[in-house]
């Protein structure tokens, strides 16, 4: 960029990810040189899952971007879906078992894919986000994220639970 | 004294002036126009004139006339003191001398007055002077002229002395597309209305046909229906019951429909004017928002739009219902029973006074309700967000305290209130039982008489009625209070509706690329024409050009961009961009080619990358992270653990002042204008910061024209041009080299700042 700002650089197809430990991986160049220790981090963690990934280093320093999943090679691909996997832990919900409410603090008991979780929404409004294709995002009173993918699909028990908070 | 009725004038002319103009008129001379004032020269309330003719300048005041001519006058000041205010001038012996003196009220006239006479002493034109004169009465008017109302606004029409069919046509607008439902709902509730008339005339007619010993009722219908049932009583009860039932079936039923139709009506009429309303309010120029708070703006799109809503349905729907019940009542019990009718009247006056009275005695309690609960919600609202404050001064008990004092004050008055409201239903409700005793008294003396015009159905019939009477009673009664409050919406919400938008010229140059030469030819700007914001402004910035902009606060700098941007139209000269008149450009598509950042950043409650893409909704992602790299921002976006779906404005959400100016700034490079404007945009942030901030500006101005407002002239090291502002004028407009040579103004300020710096540095090295 002819205003100094620094060229941001995209991970291509010919560029590799190799595990470096727990979810951090190792970005290999076309050229060969090779950075270590990088974090794969979404940039859009609610509307993009699986564009726009950032590799930052230990300082949060941005090192390259991957553009879309699918311009990397299978493996490396792999790689990257389980660093992401491990690092956003947002659990869907598959079913509402009880809301109750206390002094304005919703109490939900949610049966997920991880097991039964319970949990305090502090605002409503705020908290339960829906979207126009049905998806739900929750977030709880501890900043836990929860994700809903359709709520027109679930049980109808379940529904009303929801649609008496929105 | 018709010819008094033309004189432009602020207020009725105080008696003693009228002579005095008549006999002027008389002589030939031409009254102008009349300030009528409020003070003596010795300081006492009372209605004074200054009375501007062609020649002079005379005035009436405590019976006294005394004469200024214009030509012996020179340097005609008004001055503003405290609680009042005078007019002088230097007369011919030398002296100056105070010839009015007036409180605040009347100011703003005087301050043109002044302006007047002096101009005139200039050679002004004598008609163009009075014609500036008509327009600052007109604006001055803060009561209106016919009725002596107070205005909403100064200058705004009077309300209750507009044409009220153009009102109603304004209106109208919402209601005619349902104007089909409408009468759909009338019709349904002329025939519910209609079927509860019914029934108290079938209990009559239990009572006397069914267990009494009456053959007929004087109801030739239920008479047929009794022949056709036959002698059996037995029968003929059940069949009143069923007659009963149907019509309280249809009557609820067809309330059913009704209520829901006048739902719908009702709200797509409020939800079109809100929409209405918002859509207005987006377009109104800057100077409207200066005068109107947006307090106030919001209150007038959410609870103002829904009074008045309410108000039309009262008056399109309720009325006819009432009065419909009203008439059909008087109807039937007076072809039941004259005598018994005018008799159960009796308590209806009474009740009517009482209900006026009691309104009339409790609105003024309510209304000081309403202040002691504001009372409360101020407190509250000044010390939660000053907690901080509060805490550190160890305020937490006095602040405890005084919400405490508020909130008993608040309790006080409305027990107070409690005792009158909850006393007045029941004293109601006991009048009309007091009624029914006098028709059970009468008619029932009556009936035991063997009076053949009265019978017990009869007399149960009329207490049903009769009770039925209070309610469109009470109704009318009221009536005029939610019509005043209708009318004060309505002004508040016309004052919207029909407010001048934004001027949109008739040529629509829309400009395709700015090369970014910006000129300013005499330009002139005050807000309220006492005084020059700017006093002929010429300046000329060439393309790619980065000028600082620097001066005292006040100094007219920010009128300067504000001017450029076009949030006020309404100044003299002429501003010029690549050689047009910016008035001549297309308002939207001009603005789209000006990068503003302001000093402090607004965010709208939405998605950082809303935030950011605001400025171009059609941008890419990778525009918008490439705008984000450009502005220093991308790096702390990433770190958010929502990154650039991070909610702005949410619990949990640390984006600091800094970081949310660079987001604003993103949002600048994003528009890629050709014209940017800072307005202080490192004002409010920490030196490194300020550098990250600087590192992104400079990034971003490159071969734009820019302006930059600041404080802190180590803002402006990039700035190849400096244009210092003082009192509305320029002062000094050169490189930074020549104006340091120069040893003005901004000599001084940077003196003053390297210091201050110096100062810094020094104790920074200390600390090291």
């Amino acid at each position: 960029m002819s205003n100094g700002t620094k060229e941001r650089r995209f991970v291509s197809g010919n560029d590799r990810i190799t595990v470096y430990e727990n979810n951090l991986i190792t970005l290999t160049f076309e050229d060969g040189t090779a950075v270590e220790r990088l974090e794969p981090r979404r940039l859009f963690p609610v509307n993009l899952l699986s564009s726009y990934i950032t590799l930052l280093d230990k300082e949060g320093r941005e090192i390259a971007v991957i553009r879309e999943l699918t311009d990397l090679d299978k493996d490396s691909r792999e790689i990257i879906r389980r660093s992401l996997e491990d690092y956003y832990l947002v659990p869907h919900i598959l079913r509402i078992v009880t809301v109750t409410e206390k002094y304005g603090t919703l109490h939900w008991k949610v049966e997920t894919e991880r097991g039964i979780k319970e949990f305090d929404i502090r605002n409503r409004n705020h908290d339960i986000r829906i979207n126009k294709d049905g998806c739900v995002r929750v977030r709880d009173s501890d900043d836990n994220r929860y994700v809903i993918p359709d709520y027109k699909r679930l049980d109808k028990h379940s529904r009303n639970y929801l649609i008496s908070d929105l | 004294m018709d010819s008094e009725k033309f004189i432009l004038k602020n207020k009725s002319l105080p008696d003693e002036a009228i002579p005095v103009i008549e006999s002027m008129q008389r002589d030939g001379e031409k009254v102008l126009f009349v300030i009528v004032g409020d003070l003596t020269l010795k300081g006492r309330y009372a209605p004074t004139a200054l009375i501007f003719t062609d020649q002079a300048a005379v005035r009436c005041d405590s019976g006294e006339v005394s004469r200024y001519l214009y030509k012996d006058m020179t340097e005609v000041e008004s001055k503003r003191m405290y609680g009042n205010a005078t007019l002088s001038a230097v007369m011919p012996n030398g002296k100056r001398e105070i010839f009015f003196r007036y409180t605040y009220a009347v100011a703003a006239l005087c301050d043109a007055a002044a302006l007047f006479i002096n101009h005139l002493n200039n050679g002004a034109d004598l008609m163009e002077e009075n014609a500036i004169m008509t327009v600052t009465f007109e604006r001055a008017l803060s009561v209106c002229p016919k009725c002596g109302r107070t205005l909403l606004h100064p200058g705004a029409e009077c309300i209750m002395c507009r044409s009220k069919i153009k009102i109603i046509k304004r209106l109208s607008k919402y209601i005619t597309p349902q104007i089909k439902t409408l009468i759909v709902c009338i019709i349904l509730s002329l025939i519910t209305t209609a079927m509860s008339l019914v029934p108290p005339t079938i209990t009559g007619f239990i009572v006397d046909v069914v267990f009494g010993t009456s053959e007929k009722s004087n109801i030739g219908i239920l008479n047929t229906i009794a022949d056709m049932v036959g002698p059996d009583t037995m029968r003929l009860l059940f069949t009143m019951i069923a007659c009963l039932l149907f019509t309280y079936i249809l009557q609820y039923g067809i309330g059913i429909v009704r209520s829901y139709l006048m739902r719908t009506v009702g709200d797509k009429a409020v939800a079109a004017l809100r929409s209405d309303i918002y859509r207005k309010a987006q377009y109104l120029p800057m100077k409207f928002y200066d005068k109107t708070s947006t307090g106030s703006v919001i209150n007038r799109i959410a609870s103002d739009s829904s009074t008045l809503q309410q108000f039309m349905l009262r008056i399109t729907q309720e009325a006819v219902v009432h009065a419909f019940q009203l008439v059909g009542i008087v109807i039937i019990m007076m072809t039941l029973n004259p005598h018994l009718t005018l008799l159960s009247l009796i308590p209806v006056i009474f009740i009517v006074i009482a209900t006026r009275i009691f309104s009339k005695k409790i609105h003024p309690y309510y209304r000081r309700i309403w202040r002691r609960w504001s009372s409360v919600f101020s407190t509250l609202s000044d010390t939660i967000p000053c907690i901080r404050v509060v805490k550190s001064f160890t305020g937490e008990e006095r602040s405890a305290q005084r919400f405490e004092e508020k909130n008993n004050d608040w309790l006080q008055m409305d027990l107070k209130i409690g005792k009158l409201a909850t006393s007045f239903p029941q004293i109601i409700s006991f009048m009309v039982t007091c009624g029914s005793l006098i028709i059970w008294g009468f008619g029932g003396t009556k009936v035991l008489e063997g009076d053949p015009a009265y019978s017990a159905g009869l007399i149960v019939s009329f207490i049903s009625y009769a009770s039925m009477f209070y309610n469109p009673v009470t109704f009318f009664a009221n009536l005029s209070d939610s019509f005043q409050g209708a009318l004060a919406s309505t002004e508040k919400i016309l004052d919207i509706l029909e407010a001048e938008p934004e001027t949109h010229a008739e040529s629509h140059v829309v400009p395709d690329k700015l090369e970014g030469k910006i000129e300013f030819l005499h330009v002139g700007f005050s807000f309220d024409r006492s005084k020059k914001v700017l006093d002929d402004v010429t300046v000329t910035i060439n393309p790619g050009e980065v000028v600082g902009i620097v001066g005292t606060t006040g100094s007219g700098k920010s009128t300067l961009v504000n001017l450029l941007m076009r949030f006020y139209d309404g100044y003299s000269g002429e501003i010029l961009v690549d050689g047009h008149n910016i008035k001549n450009f297309d308002l939207s598509a001009f603005r789209a080619q000006i990068g503003y950042v302001q000093q402090e950043p607004m965010m709208f409650s939405d998605t950082i990358f809303n935030n950011i893409a605001y400025s171009n909704p059609d941008a890419t992602v990778e525009e918008v992270l490439h705008a984000a790299d450009v502005a220093n921002a991308h790096e702390f976006i990433a770190r958010q653990p929502d990154a650039y779906d991070t909610v702005l404005g949410e619990r949990g959400v640390g984006v600091s002042g800094g970081e949310k100016q660079r987001i604003s700034i993103a949002r600048a490079v994003l528009k890629s204008p050709s014209i940017l404007i800072f307005d202080e945009a490192t004002a409010a942030v920490d030196s490194e910061t300020e550098h990250l901030i600087q590192e992104a500006i400079d990034r971003l101005i490159a071969g734009k024209t820019t302006l930059m407002i600041a404080h802190r002239l180590s803002t402006l090291r990039r700035a190849n041009r400096i244009i210092v502002v003082d009192g509305g004028k320029i002062i000094e407009n050169g490189s930074p080299e020549e104006l340091m040579a120069l040893k003005g103004k901004y000599y001084k300020l940077v003196q003053i700042q390297s210091m201050t710096a110096d100062a810094e540095r020094m104790r920074e090295e200390e600390r090291l």
